[in-house]
């Protein structure tokens, strides 16, 4: 990872920041137009394929955000369109995708669940349960350090392509999703608008994973939820979310705290910094002995000399609404946020590549030598608890432009 | 070797990217700088047992800030970046081989006398946070800034010491040091000469790194092992990073 810079040019696009509320009643008055037409979903009827008689003029979209998170990556490859984002959500929520126009993106990734589908495993069109848990996509644009757990999609466009032909999820072949959308009614128009196709013929699986990030970008925190309110000053914490919050990030030496390590993985506006760790679930004798090697089963085929210390790894995620977003873990082991505790309050299992964080919580206590870690008290491990509740953000699972349109 | 062509070649494109407001059309990027990670002269690997004195450490993150990038003792000084994120040990590596970064930049012809090096964040522009940065720049990662400090975390290097000597590293180590209380400067000295295409090298070894005044730094002590959270309690911070500038060796 190489980064560099100069400060003149530092501020060069902050102009074109809306403000959160602004943006959002922009976006909910413009966005309000993509649910006119309620054309029943995965419907295939023949349509004319010229488009060059429907107006190309596609209306450059900001995505709305709290005015205290980072700027959104866009690629330059795909800017946002009001289109785009339309025709996406349209896609996102319609079983068109799959192979028997059963199931689609929304199947796994379900808005009350803050885009999971609160399922250990999901199962796709064939009954097949997969082997991970589906992630959370609140503030996957943010995301651009690998997606799924293994990081093996490099960008949303990416990601979006695979679950369609992945036989235990989708089913389908992106040829015959592509010839579906052709046939349709409404959705050549609606590649037309965003992407100004000249035929239908031209609407390609490209185009529609397209869409679909652009969709999957809008996908951003409301900032209202208790831990935005506090962290911009518009709110207050009640004592013991206070303390959780003081040791999830480490900042409470000064009030006799222990760290709970957590930010070290969950840091950022985020709470997770996308990047990939052991994080002691699994006790191994070696690295080869993990059931899910993870990160590895992407790595492994990349070069001649891998990194074999990547088994066992997995991508962070958001714990940004992770009330709402249960069970956890990449295998969904762990029913409830307590259950999470308990497992990180054992400080891990001293394995290889296990991230040093996770045997680091609570105080260090020095015996025979050596210094081992107290793990969180139950009324701390409470505290933290409470500083994650803070973290719901009902004002986005409520948001009426990410919602099913065809609802 | 592929993962450093790689680096130069994706270094080169983000600096290419750059550089579009120049306005000069004949100036070319014309000198490579390249940074590397070492421990004592072998390359760095991420999770490889090196030796410690008569114990073994491994390391699993190597990344820094550098500041204020600047050739000087030519007809003027030249800033070559004013910041810069380097990361040794990427998750998007492709082995565990610490990768090699390079940037190009565009330096006139001359003869220089050394590289002055920021190590960490300068305090200008570490009173700015990661919303303050577009989405490509170095200061717009968030994952390396920390509000206990109000500060970017300048520098990580953290792995695993063999406390017990059954060659199996299991005590920790981290080092992550912030705040502008332990940013420091240096002038590394080196003749530069700049005559059209030019190169230079600059290598971090981690074991000069824990190496003070020809001792390596205790590691049984468990207060030498992991910097503190305290932002009051930066004495091993401040420790780590002004000794970087004798782990710097430019080749």
């Amino acid at each position: 990872m190489i980064r560099i810079g100069k400060t003149t040019a530092f501020f060069a696009n902050t102009g074109l920041r809306l403000s959160y509320r602004i943006g959002f009643a922009l976006a909910a008055l413009l966005l309000g137009f993509a649910q006119c037409k309620k054309d029943p979903p995965g419907v295939v009827t023949p349509t004319a394929c010229d488009l060059t008689d429907i107006p190309y003029a596609p209306t450059a979209y900001t995505i709305p955000k709290p005015a205290h998170f980072p700027q959104i990556p866009v690629p330059a490859d795909n800017p946002e369109t009001l289109e785009g984002v339309q025709l996406g959500r349209r896609l996102f929520y319609d079983p068109i995708l799959s192979g028997d126009s059963t199931q689609s993106c929304s199947s796994c990734h379900l808005p009350q669940g803050s885009f999971t589908d609160n399922k250990a495993l999901s199962k796709g069109i064939d009954g097949i349960e997969g082997r991970r848990s589906a992630m959370s996509l609140l503030n996957v644009a943010y995301a651009t350090n690998g997606l799924f757990w293994d990081g093996r999609a490099k960008s949303l466009e990416d990601q979006a392509l695979k679950p369609v032909e992945d036989p235990i999820e989708m089913h389908a072949q992106w040829t015959k999703v592509v010839d579906k959308l052709k046939q349709h009614p409404v959705y050549p128009e609606l590649f037309r608008k965003a992407f100004g196709i000249n035929s239908c013929e031209d609407i390609t699986k490209e185009l529609a994973a397209k869409a679909i990030a652009q969709f999957e970008r809008i996908l951003i925190s409301s900032g209202t939820s208790k831990y935005d309110l506090f962290a911009t000053g518009a709110g207050e914490f009640e004592d013991e979310e206070l303390r959780g919050k003081l040791m999830f990030f480490d900042e409470g030496q000064n009030s006799g705290l222990p760290d709970a390590q957590c930010f070290h993985c969950h840091g950022s506006i985020t709470l997770t910094g996308n990047n990939f760790f052991n994080n002691g679930l699994d006790s191994v004798g070696s690295l080869d002995e993990f059931v899910d090697k993870g990160r590895w089963d992407f790595v492994k085929g990349l070069s001649a000399n891998p990194d074999t210390t990547t088994k066992g790894k997995f991508r962070t995620p958001t714990l940004r609404n992770i009330a709402l977003s249960a069970p956890y873990m990449h295998d969904g082991r762990f029913k409830t946020l307590e259950e999470v505790m308990a497992q990180y309050n054992d400080n891990g299992f001293g394995v290889m590549n296990e991230d040093i964080f996770v045997q680091q919580i609570g105080f260090p206590v020095t015996v025979n030598g050596k210094v081992h870690y107290s793990g969180l008290t139950p009324s701390q491990t409470s505290d933290v608890l409470a500083f994650l509740h803070t973290l719901t953000d009902t004002a986005f699972v409520n948001n009426p432009d990410i919602q099913n349109p065809f609802k | 070797m592929k993962n450093r062509a790689l680096s130069l070649l994706v270094a080169s494109l983000v600096f290419f990217s750059a550089c579009k407001d120049k306005t000069d059309p004949i100036q070319k990027d014309n000198f490579t700088l390249t940074f590397r990670a070492l421990y004592d002269g072998q390359p760095l690997e991420k999770y490889k047992n090196f030796p410690y004195g008569d114990k073994t450490i491994y390391f699993d993150r190597f990344n820094t800030f550098l500041s204020d990038i600047t050739l000087v003792g030519g007809s003027s000084d030249v800033r070559l970046s004013d910041i810069a994120w380097v990361d040794f040990m990427p998750d998007s590596a492709l082995s565990n081989k610490a990768v090699d970064i390079t940037f190009k930049f565009t330096v006139p012809d001359g003869d220089y006398t050394g590289l002055k090096l920021g190590y960490g964040v300068s305090a200008a522009l570490n009173a700015k946070k990661p919303t303050d940065f577009p989405v490509e720049h170095p200061l717009y990662l968030e994952s390396e800034y920390w509000q206990g400090w109000q500060s970017y975390i300048f520098t990580k290097v953290q792995g695993r010491y063999d406390l017990d000597g059954d060659n199996t590293p299991e005590a920790n180590l981290f080092y992550h040091c912030g705040s502008d209380a332990v940013y420091h400067t240096a002038i590394l000295p080196k003749n530069i000469s700049v005559s059209g295409d030019a190169a230079l090298l600059v290598e971090f070894d981690l074991k000069k790194l824990f190496t003070f005044d020809g001792q390596l730094l205790d590691l049984s002590d468990s207060a030498n092992r992991t910097t503190s959270h305290d932002a009051s309690n930066i004495a091993l911070g401040q420790k780590v990073i002004s000794n970087f500038k004798n782990a710097t060796i430019l080749q």
